[in-house]
């Protein structure tokens, strides 16, 4: 979320690195090869040669996927930065009535997991314009996609630019450019790291999407590579087309680190800076608060009403047929998965982002982006490796609780090392010397100095993998322990051949939005104190 | 204004707070997985108190409640591992002699037969096969099917009646059948292609699915191709009979509905029967008591029970009927094959993506 600005402006203020040490050196290099083990399953499991690729990948079909892939990674992210840019901009730089209500308001489609979105839109469109397709295929998943994932831009967008100075802006006026211009010039350049940080995100997350897509009849790489694995058990196939993915994940990492660009916003001379003058809405504040709330009927309107209303069913019939206490397992399973993950991929996920900021160099970001590139293979395969690998070398392991939470660490561990970057950034070498002059050693220095000292960026790591680790479908359903299951894999079984009235689905969606909202109301929390937000801070 | 920078320390408490509130919570979460992580190593050994496994590629809720009841009455303890039988079958390859799978039970014939062409199955007990109608069980006998559904049409009586459907799905290749029809790649889908291989032959079957690709509407889902069709979205839709009868019973009878379900009545293999089978896997550790859940899961007073009043399958005891208010299955006219052979998923597989369909 907000990482991504602060822990270049980290690197920023250390130009020259000294060499890494290999205490540190050797767990995150480590902990990297750990992250690659699906992509090495990928490239060396038996049977997978060049030759082979490339017949798998001559079907016509192929083309077709990868096309409808892009299109729909472009479009999504596009739309979430449109919407995500406009809405920060809205709250933070103009007069709009009662900012802090629409601050909040703004970023909670953060806590209701993309296939609830899609799949309450789908119910809602049977309700209401039952022989209208308008919500299917490509437009429609630009649409409700975009809605479920634009707090991603709009949350760093949002704190940057709280963060930012005005000072240059205004120059920029004073020279004469109009005021949008000004902002688009100066202001919006500024903000390129924390757009490129949460588009990041949405393009990747797209590439790995598949129950939203499924719900909303949209055939990308990854349902086909689902529908490979469990329609046709054809893994073969299932992995070529992940190979595709998995070189669309480096070219989509390359095109971040291009956006980004080599420049950080800075800020000459000390003191702090001024919040901007808020633009005049004027006349047209009626259009955009109309606009707001129609934003919000969209994004949270359509998930509340028919979670509500799916709920509501239920319960006047009677809770008829309705298993409670399997409602209760599946949320106590999912709270254990999330916490543990939440918490050992905190730990492990340390020594990459101390690599990351403290000693920018080509072995840096050679381990920190390889723990990205299982982030955007879809879980079924990470799944598929898991399960080759355990079931013959770790055989005591294969469908326990722990090798679940292995496989979610491997997925959402760019996600902690992006956020603890942040943390980690904030607490400068400076502080280290001051320690180590002093006479305590490394490790001591790092228990009582700089980790103390991250620890709001490795919490919000922390909590950005419990919200992840809740919304997890697909690599549940194949490494889940038998006989146990999460909110997120009961609310999907509803799918299966159910009637889409929503009120089988109805209780664990609630549920699980009850327990995703958590985390995501404290990132969102301290993603608004003044004292720590993304974006410049000196 | 230096004071600024000291504030930091102060605004961050409630955080730390939180950070080590969330410790303490996992450190209590820790010691409660503890046991679960050890789940996979308790079960060996003990034969006194058994726990069958059973992968199910069945809908998760019929899986568990033949489970449940099973466990009720023999006191056998059963874990259910639900999923696609694709997948299932995928990974009881994988896992080869280390499966801790005792039951596989399928949806379709497809992957039971494939698994059975390996040689993973364990021969089943006559007496079970006995128990259900023979024309769904495999020539091999080495599983059992206890229940099936029949391929069928949904259509919307509103957009098309039902003499204007095709007499054969074969003619859905034809451009006159354009965006009128649905269907769903689903594992009923993959059987028709593999009964088509080995009754019209490969080449013929991959210009059925290229006609279909052009003509027809991918929904993905067979339920989607309901709601579709249902809805009105679309005319007419291939599916499997279950799902439709699914939503009448949700929605207080078939006369509730606004679209219909066809039965094809030519042996046509748009009016394919498909059993759903269950099989004792040979590296079983539980082998008398996964043939037990076999012989109960045929058994009228059992699983037959059950399938009649749970879920809109038939049923294969005689004299076990649907309450469902299915169609009787005595009177559908499926096309006559050995459930046994319709094990060429791979080539199915092959023509499916060959064809741009998944």
């Amino acid at each position: 979320m907000t990482p991504e600005p602060e822990a270049r402006a980290g690197q920023h203020r250390r130009p020259r690195s000294a060499k890494p040490p290999l205490a540190l050196v050797v767990p995150a290099v480590l902990v990297a090869l750990l992250a690659l083990t699906p992509v090495g399953y990928l490239f060396f499991r038996g049977g997978m040669s060049l030759p082979r690729l490339l017949h798998e990948l001559s079907s016509p079909t192929t083309g077709t996927l990868i096309r409808h892939t892009l299109l729909l990674a472009v479009g999504v992210t596009l739309a979430s930065i449109v919407l995500g840019v406009s809405l920060a901009v809205l709250v933070v730089r103009t007069d709009l009535p009662a900012k802090r209500f629409w601050t909040v308001l703004f970023a909670l489609p953060l806590g209701i997991p993309a296939f609830v979105t899609s799949y309450t839109w789908v119910a809602a469109g049977y309700e209401f314009a039952p022989r209208s397709t308008f919500i299917y295929g490509l437009r429609g998943a630009i649409i409700v996609l975009s809605l479920a994932l634009y707090p991603y831009v709009y949350l760093p967008v949002m704190a940057a630019l709280r963060g930012l100075d005005p000072a240059q802006e205004e120059a920029a006026r004073s020279l004469g450019a109009r005021p949008f211009l000004a902002f688009f010039r100066v202001t919006l350049s500024q903000l390129r790291t924390a757009i490129a940080g949460g588009s990041l995100i949405i393009a990747l997350h797209m590439l790995a999407e598949f129950g939203a897509l499924e719900l909303l009849r949209y055939q990308t790489l990854t349902t086909a590579i689902v529908q490979r694995v469990t329609v046709l058990s054809a893994p073969e196939a299932a992995r070529a087309l992940s190979v595709v993915l998995a070189v669309g994940s480096l070219l989509f990492l390359a095109a971040d680190a291009f956006l980004r660009g080599r420049s950080t916003p800075t800020r000459m001379g000390g003191g702090v800076a001024r919040s901007a003058v808020p633009w005049r809405l004027g006349r047209t504040k009626a259009v955009w608060l109309g606009a707001c709330v129609l934003l919000t009927i969209f994004a949270l309107g359509v998930p509340l009403y028919s979670m509500v209303t799916g709920l509501a069913r239920l319960v006047l019939a009677g809770g008829a047929g309705f298993d409670w206490a399997r409602l209760g397992s599946a949320a106590l399973d999912t709270a254990q998965y999330a916490v543990a993950t939440a918490l050992v991929a905190s730990v492990v996920a340390i020594p990459v982002s101390l690599l990351a900021v403290r000693y920018p160099g080509w072995l840096a970001t050679l381990t920190e982006r390889s723990t990205w590139i299982a982030h955007s293979l879809p879980g079924v395969v990470v799944s598929l490796a898991l399960v080759y690998l355990s079931v013959r070398w770790l055989t005591p392991f294969y469908q326990t609780s722990a090798l679940l939470v292995a496989g979610y660490i491997i997925l959402f561990l760019p996600i902690a090392v992006g956020a603890q970057q942040v943390g980690i950034a904030h607490a400068s070498p400076q502080f280290d010397k001051v320690s180590r002059s002093l006479g305590i050693g490394g490790l001591a220095t790092f228990f009582r100095v700089t980790l103390p000292l991250a620890l709001p960026g490795i919490a919000a790591g922390a909590v950005l993998v419990l919200l992840n680790v809740g919304k997890e479908l697909t690599m549940t359903l194949l490494l889940h322990p038998t006989g146990t299951r999460t909110l997120a894999t009961a609310l999907w079984a509803t799918t299966d051949g159910e009637v889409l009235d929503f009120s089988a689905a109805a209780p664990y969606a609630v549920a699980l939005v009850v327990i995703t909202a958590i985390p995501a109301f404290l990132l969102i929390r301290q993603t608004l104190q003044p004292s720590r937000g993304g974006g410049s801070r000196r | 204004m230096n004071f600024a920078k000291g504030t930091p320390r102060a605004t961050r408490l409630p955080s730390l707070a939180r950070v080590g509130l969330l410790v303490l919570l996992g450190a209590a979460l820790v010691s409660a997985l503890a046991p679960a992580f050890a789940d996979g190593a308790a079960q060996a050994g003990s034969s006194t108190n058994v726990t069958l496994t059973v992968y199910s590629g069945q809908h998760e809720s019929l899986g568990e409640a033949l489970a449940a009841a099973f466990e009720a009455e023999t006191g056998i303890k059963v874990a259910v591992r639900s999923g696609k039988d694709a997948n299932l079958a995928n990974q009881l390859l994988e896992e080869g002699a280390r499966s801790q799978a005792d039951v596989f039970i399928t949806e379709e014939p497809g992957q039971l037969a494939a698994l059975d062409e390996k040689g993973l199955l364990a021969p089943v007990d006559p007496a079970t096969l006995a128990q259900v109608d023979q024309r769904l069980n495999p020539d091999s006998g080495d599983w059992v099917a206890y229940a099936a559904r029949s391929r069928v049409i949904f259509y919307n009586p509103s957009l098309i009646s039902e003499d204007e459907l095709p007499r054969s799905i074969l003619d859905l290749t034809d451009p006159a059948w354009k965006g009128k029809f649905a269907y769903a790649p689903s594992g009923a889908f993959v059987s028709t292609v593999t009964y088509l291989i080995t009754s019209i032959g490969k080449e013929r079957t991959r210009a059925w699915l290229e006609g279909i690709k052009a003509n027809g509407v991918n929904l993905q889902k067979n339920g989607a191709v309901r709601d579709a069709v249902e809805a009105g979205q679309i005319a007419f839709g291939l599916s499997n009979h279950y799902y439709w009868y699914l939503l009448a019973e949700k929605q207080g009878g078939p006369d509730k509905l606004a679209s219909k379900v066809h039965f094809m009545d030519n042996g046509d293999a748009g009016a394919l029967l498909l059993s759903s089978g269950a099989a004792v896997l040979k590296t079983s550790t539980h082998q008398a008591e996964a043939q037990r859940f076999l012989a109960w899961l045929t058994d009228p007073q059992g699983g037959q029970r059950i399938i009649a009043t749970t879920t809109p399958q038939y049923p294969l005891a005689p004299g076990v009927e649907s309450t469902m208010g299915l169609k009787p299955l005595s009177e559908l006219s499926p096309p006559d094959v050995d459930q046994g052979s319709l094990g060429g998923v791979d080539e199915a597989r092959d023509l499916i993506i060959a064809t741009g369909i998944i």
